[in-house]
Formats: C-alpha cells, structure tokens, sequence
C-alpha cells in the first residue's frame, strides 16, 4: 500500500505541473491574412483583401483594411498568372458521434427504474472527447462540431466544440444543445426492445413518462399531503425539449424511417433535426408534409460493378440509385426543407468536396452548398453571430485554400482555428513527373512483403493513380504531387475498413521510395518506374 | 413454412449466385392509379360474397372508388369506363386476415411476456414487394398481426394493398384496433433455445399471466377513471401513463379486438372462459387447428375461426389438424376464414379456398366467402369490403376464369375503385423496364471509363436490424433482408407464426 500510494503521489506531482503547463499554451495573438480572396459568407466575396485575427477572433475583414503592427502577417501573394489563394469560413459539422468511453461498467449495473437506453441526463464531456477524429474533421475544414453520444435510444446531449488541439477544455462552446436519439439501438440477446416497433414504443412511453413526471412533481411539492409519484431518473433532462428549447436530433434509416419520425414526432408536437441516408429524394413531398431539419450526408454510391451492358446481377433498384443520389441535396432544397450536410458515411471527411462537386454539376448552388455548411448549421445551432461567417467579432475559423473549395480534392494549405493556425502540407511546385508504372514492395511489419503495381497518369498537376494489388485494381481518391513527393490517398473502405490509406512516396528518376499508414498500421515502400501503362500490353 | 423449406434448401445448397436481386418495380415510383368518375364491368359473372349468390351475365357500377350497383343491364354514365366482363369471373378482393407480409424491423417483440404497447401500425413496410405480389394474386386487404412469441403481443393493423402509398396512407380508414395474442408452445416457449428462460413454461403458466394482466388493467383503468376533472383534479398526481395496460383496458372496454393464436382444443376454451369472466369477446382464434373439436363452444361464444386449409403437424401442438376443419366450423356457426400466414401462400388464396370444397364438401360461393366476406367480418370490416354490395369499397378481383380453378388467374385487381393491378400493363411495362436498365448500365459503364472517377463510397444498404444467419440468400428469394427476420426466426426457433 505504502508503496502504490508513493507511486501515485509521484504521478500527481510529476501531472500537476504538465497540466499548468498544458493551459498556459500559446495564448493566440495577432496574425494578418494578406492578399487573399474572401468568401467572407456565401455569395459575398472580397476579391482581394485581408483578415486581421487578434486574440481567436476575426478583428477586421476587407480590401483596405490597415493591418496593425504587431501583427503577424502570413502573405499569401501569388505569382502574376496564378489564381488567389481563397479563405473560407470554418465549416460545422452537425453530425459526429462520440462513443462514451467507460460506458460499459455502467452498463452492468443499471439501476431501477432506469433503462439501459434511455440516458438523457447524458452529455458529450472530456474524457470523450477524441483529438484524432476532430484532427481529421480539422484537416478537411471543419472548424466546429455538434458532438453527441454515440450509444443508446435516447443517447444524450450533445455540445459543440471547436475543432483545435487541446480537448475540449480549450473548444468548448455551448453545452446542452440537443437531445439526440436513435430507435436503432436495441438491446441485447431477448432483452426489450429487440424489435423496431418495440424500439419506437419505448420512446413513446418514455416521452410520456417524463411528461408525467414533470407534471406529477409539480403537483405533488405543491400539495405534498398525498400518495408522492415514484421519481425516473434521467428523464428531467428531456424538459427543454418539450418547452421547444432544445431540438432533438433523430437518426433515420432509409424513407420510410424518415416518415416514422415525421409522424411520430407529430404526434408528439415535436419538430425534430433528423440525420438523414440520402434517399430522400425518393418521397420528397410526403417529407416535406412535417415542419423538420435535415442533416443530410452525400454518400452517393459509386458505380455499381457492371461487366458489361447485358449484365444481370446489379438490381435495378442499384441502379436507379446511383443515378439519382446526386441529386438528392439539390432535390430537398428545392423542396424547401431546411438542409445542412454531414461528412456522415463518407470515408474520410474531405470526400465531401468531391461528392458536393458531383451535386453541385446535377444543378445544386454552390452558395447554397456552402451555406448548407455554414451559415445554415450556425443559425441553428443558435451561434450564428459567432461562427459560419468571416465577420469583425466572429471566431477566427478559416480555410485557406488554393483554388476552388468544392472540387475533388481542394488544396487546403492551412485551416485555422480561434485564431490558431493549423498547416496541413504545403504544396511546392512539382519538381518531377511521376506518371508511368511503378513496381513496388510495400513492406508491412509483421506480414512481409507485398508486391504491387502502381499506375499513374496525367501531368504533375492533374494526376490520378490506380494500385494493383492482390489481384484487385484500387483506385486512389487523391493524388498530388509536391516538390519530388508524391501523395496520395485510398478510400480504406475499398478494403474493408473506415477511414484512409495514405501514401507518400519520393521519387528520384526512375526510383521512389516512401510508406504510408492505414488502419491496418503503416508500411514502407520502394520500387521503380518500369514503363508507361498507356504504352505497353499488360 | 414452405419459405422455411426453400430456405432451408438453399441453406444446404449453398447457391453461390452472386445477383444482387431486387424487384424491379419499386414503391416509390409507383403512382397512385386514377379513379376514374364510372367503371362498369359488362356481362360478367359476379361472385357477390353476399345472400345475392354467383350472379351470371351480371353488369357491376364503380361510381367515385364505391360499388354503385350490381345487376343486370346497368345504365352507366357518360364516359363510364367499359371492361368487357364477358367469360370474366368478378369476385370481392380477396382479404388475409393473418399476415406478416409488410412490416419491418421484426415481427416480434419477444422480449417480454406482453407487448401490448407495440405496434404494427409504426413499422408497415409500405415498400414490401409483397404488396405488389398478392395484387397480382387478388388480394387486396391484408391484417398484420405481431408474431406469436408472447402471450399477449402488439397491436394490429389492417392494411388496403395501395402499392405505392406511404405506410400511413395504407391503413384502413376506421378498420377497428385489434391486437394478437399466442397461447401454447410459442409463448411457453416449447421450442425456443434455453438461452434466457421466460417465464411462464406452461399452458396454465400463459393462461395465468393473461389472467393477470387483465386485473392490472382493469387497476390501472380504475385509477384513471378516479382522477376527478377538471378544478378538483388539479391538486392530485395523476397515475403514470402505461401505453401497454392502456391497450389491454382496452380490451375490457370493448375498444380492442382480441386475435389469438392458438392450436388445441383445451387452450381454445381456456381463453373463451377467461375472456367471458372478464367479460369480452375472443374476436378471433387464428390457426386453430382443433377447432373442429370445440366449434360449437366457438360458435357460441361468438368468435371467429381462422384457419389453414392443410397446414399442419409442423409441430407437436398441431399434429390434430385436418383439412375438414373449415367445412366443420363452419357448418357448426362459426365465422370461418381462410388465412395466408405467409407472403408467398398469400397469392394464391383463391386455391386454399378450392381445396374447401374438396374437404368437407362446401359450395364454391361459400368458400369464397372464407376469403372474402367472412375474413373481412372478422376484421370487423364487413360493412365495407369483403363483398360485392352497393355502397361497398371498389375492391374487386376480374379472373380469366373461375376463381377456384388451377388454371383461372387474375386479369385485374381494383381498390377503391383504382386499378392497381393489371396484367396487360404488368407485361407491357417489361419492355420499358428493360430499356431503362440498359440506359443506366450505359450510364455505369461511361462513369467506369472515366477512371479518374472517385469511387469513395461504395453503395452499401444500410443494415436493418440483426443480421441473421441466410441472410445472404434473401435477394434470391426477392425479399429484403428484414422480410426475411421472421421466417429465419420460425426456421432457427422451430416457432410457427
């Protein structure tokens, strides 16, 4: 015992200091974007002007702005034929889950009277918080999040934080800003619900409970000298709800789920945010039917694999699908429902652009889709006179970005948060030209060493790349080259798991070595050009 | 149980077609038909379901989705829609008063001995191709019950087959609240693996419980009806809402109709007794089986009889069927019916109810009425549909010949006096069906060739539910994976619905 305590002593001692350390980190001063296009809120745009930050927050934006001394000033002056560099406002994202870690031990005991689903009084807080994944959000510009719960019916409420290193001590914005529910939760094994209906009627009962509950208190401590109703845990939480004070965020399925809870929140004089799947488009107007919110993710699915025009086995439904999912956002604006969008379902939060490219090619307003990521998630989220714009007195949340946002693969330079600059990998000017066939060993830890053919065409800069691999042609989804490097990226999903691979490669001549990482660990690389793939047979 | 065996076979096989098969007709895209001013049906023979009989060379009135007359030489309207009736037969749509067909996300909530909070009506699965399937077989109300896994289960819905409707616009405007209730192996849980023990584990254990949930109930509706109104119940807590002994008061008071299933003779009166001693009326028994043994004790309490034709000894409880059991019922006063239990059996109704003839000797007319008419009475529905009458729902089924023949099959079939079926349009669509595929696969293809194409999601059906074991045969069969949950549920727990 003595000896554990003295350990535990020392730990203390030796965290007491890191943590004052931790919060005295670089307190934000004063920085000047200089020469840069301005997309100061959708359709409102400065051609050439400045952004003055002080302190993590926007002090002055515009084309004659007089920057102050102690500024520290980042030109972004460019060469004469060269597009202006463009800065953005921070995106929000409305949709981003965070699993409750520790949850399981509560889960072994939950009391009486309290449904292991049903956790309301829950709220997203530090030990939740995961710098990694709001790292990945960071880089692909997204400056501020709703973060809810991840498990349960009724899972919680959420906050919204900024997207900056530092937990949530240092992002925090609002706490207790929706409720969030899912009736796709079930519990385990013969447990209730193990059904959706069983699902849908425990919500109800439970709305109903802690409607009775608020009513039942309020009279008894009014008029105490009766039988007193028995107390429910956790179910105060749902009051602002029901005062309208606080939305609540409900997961739907597919469209059928989409009316369930359009009718089921009718019923319950409730006009819900849902998370939508992206078949919407499918019964518009009977969605239209109910006042709600939209979250919607633009996960449009890539082509089916199809041999050749009499094949068979791709169902039609597929099909249709494909193509008319881009036109899914487009669809529900014009309908008029109140849309913002979600990296929900995407592989990695910076696919967005590209799959708002394709939408924005189907007809939908590139305004109105940035507005869908900024001005539209702040005015409901209630801090629109604090995010979503680049105005005097708003947080210094910015994109810097070469070229257009919704493209394939934006060239973001560098994402600011509360004034904090964040640099993602500068692009030099290609100093080589990659395209041709590569072989290459890709070594991974334990597993050995793997062979595979890496297939680049276009010009430096435009270029795409192709991986074969096992037997199976990968496409990247990004590819670029910087100075003698080049980078690029796989949707992981292609081989079964979330997120990315990335590859970085140098190349000298002929010969190129590097690594990447995925999710299933990193890896080294080497090999050399063996040929031009538009040239030879096979 | 005949999807089980398919399954089952295929299960063993080990189909390894890769075919991602879906319908390729969807829901969504399918508008409402119009329903035009008059319809008049020429020189047909009309089954009327009613005292009227098998009408030969009879003419039948649509005016406004409503049958405006069945006769003979009718004066239509102006602009009347004319169908050439002649060597047509015309009979009610047909009505299944026990399906499971279209609903989604589990037929039952197992859990508990008694569900009676849940409900079909928030789960019907307006996109079920099965709704399409049983047009095309002549079936045009359906009743979804919950499964038959506990004593007192969820709360039913009837259904008109409006393919393409949303869920809510499916239901039977005014049809009356039923909810289903199981006795016997199910509940008890005779075939279930051992993983959780439920209680209660035998016949008298079910017939316990129910009995104890009636008494809650009957509580529950007292404390309720004891909160004064108004000034004098501002100051009193009021009780704790119960949406599940809600729906069992209901019972008491008449509001609910009860649907049980049921097997044997002795669990059959046990339920007719406990309902009298609480003083309502069992509306139907489902299955039942042994109702041929009791049908007297049935008719006289006044429930009706719900039953398979030759579906039995899939099960020890059911090893007492036989194929006289309608024919006996309803010889002895029951209101008998003839029910599907099955999305696949369900098209082919009018074939259950030829075999009524052959077991029992029952006249066409009245064995058309097992689907029909008296279904439609057990639903409490049989003022509206279920037969050809003035007045009634344009419900109605044109066959190419009689309707219980082998060879007959089903030209056209009507609700509410919209033609969503029709065999001509269902052939000539192919062609344009084909042309829109091979439009999107050109599509597919072009978007391939363009290999700078990001293919960053690929199109993954959200998952619904539990992932049961054939799952990946579902598309084979044309059903989606959560149509599939309850027959995979009966085939691995040995249940029946």
């Amino acid at each position: 015992m003595p000896r554990s305590r003295l350990l535990i002593t020392g730990l203390l001692m030796l965290a007491i200091p890191a943590a004052a350390e931790d919060l005295r980190q670089p307190v934000p001063d004063a920085h000047a974007l200089t020469n840069v296009r301005i997309v100061t809120a959708p359709g409102e745009v400065i051609d050439n002007g400045s952004i003055v930050v002080r302190d993590g927050l926007i002090e002055a934006v515009g084309a004659d702005i007089a920057i102050p001394p102690d500024a520290r000033v980042h030109d972004y002056q460019r060469g004469e034929d060269a597009d202006r560099i463009s800065v953005f406002p921070g995106l929000i994202e409305m949709h981003f889950s965070l699993e409750a870690s520790g949850e399981k031990d509560e889960e072994a005991e939950t009391p009486p009277g309290r449904h292991r689903l049903i956790q309301p009084d829950r709220s997203v807080n530090a030990a939740h918080w995961d710098d990694a994944r709001t790292g990945r959000l960071r880089e692909a510009g997204f400056t501020t999040v709703l973060a809810a719960p991840a498990e349960g019916l009724l899972k919680g409420q959420s906050v919204l934080a900024n997207t900056g290193s530092g937990g949530l001590t240092r992002n925090l914005l609002v706490t207790g800003v929706a409720q969030h529910a899912d009736w796709h939760a079930r519990a385990d094994g013969r447990m209730y619900p193990n059904s959706l209906m069983g699902a849908v009627a425990l919500l109800r009962q439970t709305l109903a409970d802690a409607r009775w509950q608020r009513q039942a208190r309020a009279i008894w401590s009014r008029q105490p000298n009766q039988p007193r109703p028995e107390w429910l845990e956790g179910l105060d939480s749902l009051a602002p709800i029901f005062d309208g004070d606080m939305p609540l965020v409900f997961a739907a399925r597919d469209t059928l789920d989409t009316l369930r809870i359009l009718d089921f929140a009718a019923d319950q004089g409730l006009e819900p945010i849902i998370v939508g799947h992206g078949q919407e488009y499918q019964r518009i107007d009977a969605i239209a039917r109910h006042p709600a919110r939209f979250i919607i993710p633009v996960n449009f699915p890539s082509a089916p694999d199809v041999r050749d025009e009499n094949d068979r086995d791709v169902g039609l439904e597929v099909l249709r699908h494909f193509k008319a999912a881009p036109d899914n956002p487009r669809r529900l604006i014009e309908a008029g429902l109140p849309v913002v969008f979600t990296t929900h379902e995407l592989g990695s939060p910076s696919d967005i652009f590209g799959q708002l490219a394709k939408a924005i090619e189907r007809g939908l307003d590139a305004d109105l889709a940035l507005a869908a990521l900024t001005t539209s998630p702040a005015e409901w989220l209630g801090v629109a006179d604090l995010a979503g714009r680049i105005a005097p007195g708003h947080m210094a949340n910015l994109i810097v970005v070469e070229g257009d946002l919704f493209t394939d693969s934006p060239s973001i330079s560098d994402v600011w948060v509360d004034g904090i600059r964040y640099a993602l990998a500068a692009l030099e000017p290609p100093s080589i030209d990659p395209a041709g066939t590569w072989a290459l060993t890709l070594t991974m830890g334990q597993m050995g060493d793997v062979d595979a053919q890496l297939i680049m065409r276009g010009t430096a800069q435009a270029l795409s790349g192709t991986l074969v691999i096992m037997g199976s042609e990968v496409p990247f989804s990004d590819m670029r080259v910087s100075g003698n490097r080049v980078q690029g990226r796989i949707d992981a999903s292609r081989f079964g798991a979330a997120g990315s691979i990335t590859f970085n490669l140098e190349v000298d001549g002929d010969q190129a070595r590097g690594g990447g990482s995925g999710p299933f660990g990193d890896f080294r690389a080497r090999g050399r050009r063996t040929g031009d793939p538009d040239q030879e047979q096979g | 149980m005949r999807n089980s065996l398919i399954l089952i076979c295929l299960l063993l096989t080990g189909l390894s077609a890769a075919a991602d098969w879906a319908p390729d007709i969807e829901s969504w895209l399918s508008e409402t038909p119009p329903q035009p001013t008059a319809v008049i049906i020429r020189s047909a023979t009309v089954w009327t379901g009613s005292e009227d009989g098998i009408l030969e060379s009879a003419d039948l009135l649509i005016r406004n989705g409503r049958i405006a007359a069945v006769g003979s030489s009718l004066r239509a309207p102006r602009g009347a829609l004319e169908i050439d009736g002649e060597g047509r037969h015309v009979t009610p749509g047909i009505i299944d008063a026990h399906s499971h067909a279209a609903i989604i996300g589990g037929v039952n909530e197992s859990s508990h001995i008694s569900t009676a909070q849940v409900r079909i009506a928030d789960v019907i699965d307006a996109d079920s191709i099965n709704i399409y399937r049983q047009l095309a077989g002549g079936v045009t109300t359906i009743f979804l019950l919950h499964g038959s896994a506990n004593a007192i289960g969820g709360q039913s819905a009837t259904i008109k087959m409006r393919w393409g409707a949303e869920p809510r616009d499916l239901l039977l405007e005014g049809a009356p609240e039923g909810i289903k209730f199981a006795l016997g192996e199910n509940p008890k849980q005779s075939n279930w693996q051992p993983d959780e023990p439920r209680y209660p584990q035998t016949r008298h254990g079910v017939a316990q419980i129910i009995q104890e949930r009636f008494q809650q109930a009957r509580d529950y509706q007292r404390r309720i009806d004891e909160m004064p109104s108004g000034r004098d119940g501002r100051d009193r807590v009021p009780p704790r809402p119960d949406y599940e002994l809600a729906a069992i008061a209901e019972i008491l008071s008449g509001e609910r109709d009860v649907h049980a299933h049921s097997y044997r003779a002795d669990e059959i009166l046990m339920l007719i007794r406990l309902a009298e001693r609480f003083g309502f009326v069992v509306k139907t028994f489902q299955h039942v089986l042994e109702g041929y043994k009791v049908a007297p004790e049935i008719a006289e309490h006044g429930a009706g009889g719900s039953t398979f034709i030759d579906w039995w000894a899939f099960k020890y409880e059911a090893k007492d069927g036989i194929g006289y059991n309608p024919a006996l019922m309803h010889r002895a006063g029951v209101v008998t019916g003839l029910h599907s239990d099955n999305p696949e059996l369900a098209r082919r109704m009018n074939l259950e109810a030829a075999k009524a003839v052959r077991y029992g000797d029952v006249d066409p007319h009245t064995a058309l009425k097992m689907i029909t008419a008296w279904p439609a009475d057990q639903l409490g529905v049989g003022d509206r549909v279920g037969r050809l009458r003035e007045g009634f729902d344009a419900d109605l089924v044109i066959w190419n010949g009689h309707p219980l023949s082998v060879y007959s099959r089903v030209e056209q079939t009507w609700v509410d006096g919209r033609r969503y079926f029709d065999r001509e349009t269902d052939l000539a669509r192919r062609q344009a069906l084909a042309e829109e595929r091979q439009d999107l696969i050109a599509r597919v293809l072009e978007a391939n060739g363009n290999s700078n194409d990001n293919r960053e999601t690929q199109a993954e059906q959200p998952e619904q539910g539990r992932t049961f074991r054939s799952m990946a045969h579902a598309h084979l069969l044309g059903y989606r994976p959560w149509e599939l949950e309850h027959d995979e549920y009966c085939l691995f727990d040995d249940h029946n619905h």
